[in-house]
């Protein structure tokens, strides 16, 4: 379980890599992860494709990061989800408030 | 409660030495530190007066005769109390790796080698009770908390629970993966018979994700019992929690309306799991799929919003799930998933203990692992509550005849009117403010129900079928039923003009009352003559899908009169008390 960060080049486009179990226990981490990018436009792309599972807590934490993205003019996309976890995304209806890249 | 050691002023130290030299020297630094000392000469007498005394600190030698030390340290600390640490450190010249391995493991919370300075054992007393007093404080803190959560959650379930409608007919499971669950499940009553269910699953679970349950249980039921729409609920229900709501805390959540006299079920999916709709022999008619983000997430819901419309028949039964049920584990981590709930859900239905079915399965599949997340499901026949619209309704049922001669050239007691056109006509129902007036006027009373039905089935028709001009023949079949609504939405949509009046007068009789209702549409009206013609060629009106409104409107009134073509009608509502 662990939150991993890449930043491109041109600071435009982070990538949040979740590795394992996305749940609550990762609250903080996560937060700490994107909470200092404050720079207009940024593209945060969270990358989903090595979470195994998510719970509800994971979805909270997405909306707070879209949240803070959007209050600096930026956006998030979700990439890669594997199919548990596209689910779990599709019951919750999140594909109609985020792109969702396969 | 607080213990003894918590309310005295002066600390008390046990020293346990069989040497009444090192005795006399550690009680003269202990006075030092302010400590009040006692002292036994070997382990047996220590743990005697350890229970006597209960001190703050226990100092303990090891080599002592009767009793070594570390065996009084065992006896003394399984005898301390829960909430209290109570100190122990060990005293000794055996400086090696074993000794301070063993003092450790018989309990003792830390070891003091000799020879050492007074500095230093002050130094180590201090801060073995700095260590002594946050355990303290922690456990302090750990039994208010359990205390506050205790009360809570009585009035949590006091106030949610204890206020459902009709528990003997509708199944819960509820079972917390805490003392507080973030699921909720509701039940009311609409004042048109219709029974309104709620199955939600706040984020997370425990006392945080409860907190949206007061609030949400008020405007549910509220909405429900004046007559308000599913829809116009679960809006409002949205944006309160949406207001109400950091936003990582949200509600997936389930509604249903079972309308009897419709046959229709009415359900929006708001994201739980897929609900069912299952015949009485376990078939699946229908899935009601998650259409839309979680309630709270966002301020308005997404404009293509809409309900889910199922036909349904009397041996229907609708189940709501969340997904505690199909993510429970267990020891090999497998999930429960869709099909064991499936299968079990099916027997359940044909044995007619849906509860009892899903339970004892998914406790058989998980066996002793521990629970994660909180489990909950919702079972509702969908037949079988005209009886409970009926019963109440024989108030006005029995009214005497005669009552109805009455003249009516006389001023009513008090006269509400009120004019609705264009694009006010669909961000507007009316009938909860009419019901709000005489609720406000003549007091609560078991049988406005029959007048909110009137109301609603009268408003419906005018603005249906006079100012959106849908015919009704369109609900004569399954397919048409759908299409039906669909165009409805269409129309609303788009409505520019038109217009219904709605006029309610009140004239009260020494024993009772009537309410004359007069609705008014700009539509274009009906062949009166010919729908009441039609309607007396059809011999089982059962089979039809629509007309069931003017049928229950005509049973409820005193007298009812379609005018001006049909675009206008007058019901008179008798009651006696």
């Amino acid at each position: 379980m662990s939150v991993k960060k890449r930043t491109s080049d041109d600071k435009k486009n982070i990538e949040l890599i979740i590795d394992g179990k996305f749940d609550f226990s990762l609250h903080q981490h996560f937060r700490d992860s994107y909470v200092d990018c404050k720079e207009k436009n940024i593209k945060f792309i969270l990358n989903l494709s090595q979470t195994t599972y998510m719970d509800s807590s994971a979805l909270g934490m997405i909306l707070l990061l879209k949240d803070h993205a959007e209050s600096c003019d930026g956006k998030v996309v979700i990439s890669k989800p594997n199919e548990a976890v596209s689910k779990i995304l599709e019951i919750a209806q999140f594909h109609r408030l985020f792109d969702v890249e396969s | 409660m607080a213990t003894f050691s918590e309310k005295r002023d002066i600390k008390l130290a046990l020293v346990v030495d069989d040497s009444v030299m090192q005795c006399k020297v550690l009680s003269v630094l202990l006075k030092e530190e302010g400590y009040r000392v006692f002292v036994a000469n070997d382990g047996a007498r220590g743990v005697a007066m350890y229970v006597k005394y209960k001190p703050d600190l226990v100092l303990m030698d090891i080599n002592m005769p009767i009793m070594n030390g570390y065996v009084a340290a065992r006896k003394i600390k399984s005898l301390s109390q829960d909430n209290s640490l109570c100190p122990l450190i060990f005293i000794t010249s055996m400086d090696t790796d074993q000794a301070f391995i063993e003092s450790i493991d018989a309990g003792g919370d830390g070891i003091l080698v000799r020879p050492f300075s007074p500095a230093v054992f002050k130094a180590k007393i201090k801060s073995i009770q700095r260590i002594s007093d946050l355990y303290g404080q922690v456990k302090t803190l750990q039994q208010e908390q359990q205390k506050d959560a205790e009360l809570a959650e009585q009035l949590m379930s006091g106030v949610i629970e204890a206020r459902n409608f009709s528990l003997d007919r509708i199944g819960i499971i509820k079972k917390p993966a805490e003392l507080f669950s973030g699921d909720i499940q509701l039940t009311a009553l609409a004042p048109n018979g219709d029974v309104n269910i709620m199955l939600g699953d706040f984020t997370g679970h425990g006392l945080r994700s409860s907190i949206g349950a007061i609030p949400l249980a008020e405007t549910f039921r509220s909405m429900t019992k004046k007559g308000f729409s599913l829809f116009e609920i679960i809006n409002q229900v949205n944006l309160q929690l949406y207001n109400l709501l950091p936003a990582d805390l949200f509600l997936a959540a389930g509604f249903a309306s079972i309308s009897s006299h419709d046959k229709t079920l009415y359900a929006f999916n708001a994201g739980l799991p897929d609900a069912y709709l299952y015949s009485e022999n376990g078939t699946i008619k229908y899935r009601i799929l998650s259409s839309h983000p979680p309630i709270g997430v966002l301020p308005k819901l997404l404009p293509d919003s809409r309900l889910t419309l199922v036909s349904i028949t009397e041996t229907d039964r609708v189940i709501l799930i969340s997904d505690g049920i199909v993510e429970a584990r267990n020891e090999q981590g497998e999930m429960f998933d869709f099909a064991r709930f499936e299968d079990a859900a099916v027997e359940g239905v044909t044995s007619n203990n849906v509860c009892k079915s899903v339970l004892e399965a998914v406790e058989e599949f998980c066996q002793q692992t521990p629970q994660e997340d909180d489990i909950s499901l919702i079972d509702i026949p969908c037949g079988g509550w005209e009886n409970i619209l009926t019963s109440s309704q024989t108030v006005e049922n029995a009214c005497d005849q005669s009552i109805s001669d009455i003249q009516l050239d006389t001023e009513p007691a008090w006269n509400w009117q009120l004019s609705l056109s264009g694009k006010r006509l669909t961000s507007t129902n009316p009938i909860p403010m009419a019901m709000n007036q005489i609720n406000e006027i003549e007091g609560h009373a078991e049988h406005w129900q029959s007048l909110y039905t009137i109301l609603t089935e009268l408003f419906v028709n005018a603005l249906d079928h006079g100012v959106l001009g849908l015919t009704s023949e369109l609900k004569n079949s399954a397919e048409g039923f759908s299409q039906y609504f669909e165009e409805r939405e269409l129309r609303l949509k788009n409505l520019e003009e038109g217009s219904v009046d709605l006029q309610i007068r009140l004239y009260p009789f020494h024993n009772g009352g009537r309410i004359i209702i007069n609705i008014q549409d700009s539509g274009q009206g009906f062949d009166v003559k010919k729908y009441y013609k039609s309607r007396g060629n059809i011999s089982d009106r059962g089979v039809l899908l629509s007309g069931r409104g003017i049928d229950l409107v005509e049973q409820l009134c005193d007298s009812l009169d379609f005018r001006k073509n049909g675009s206008a009608v007058e019901a008179s509502y008798v009651w006696t008390l």
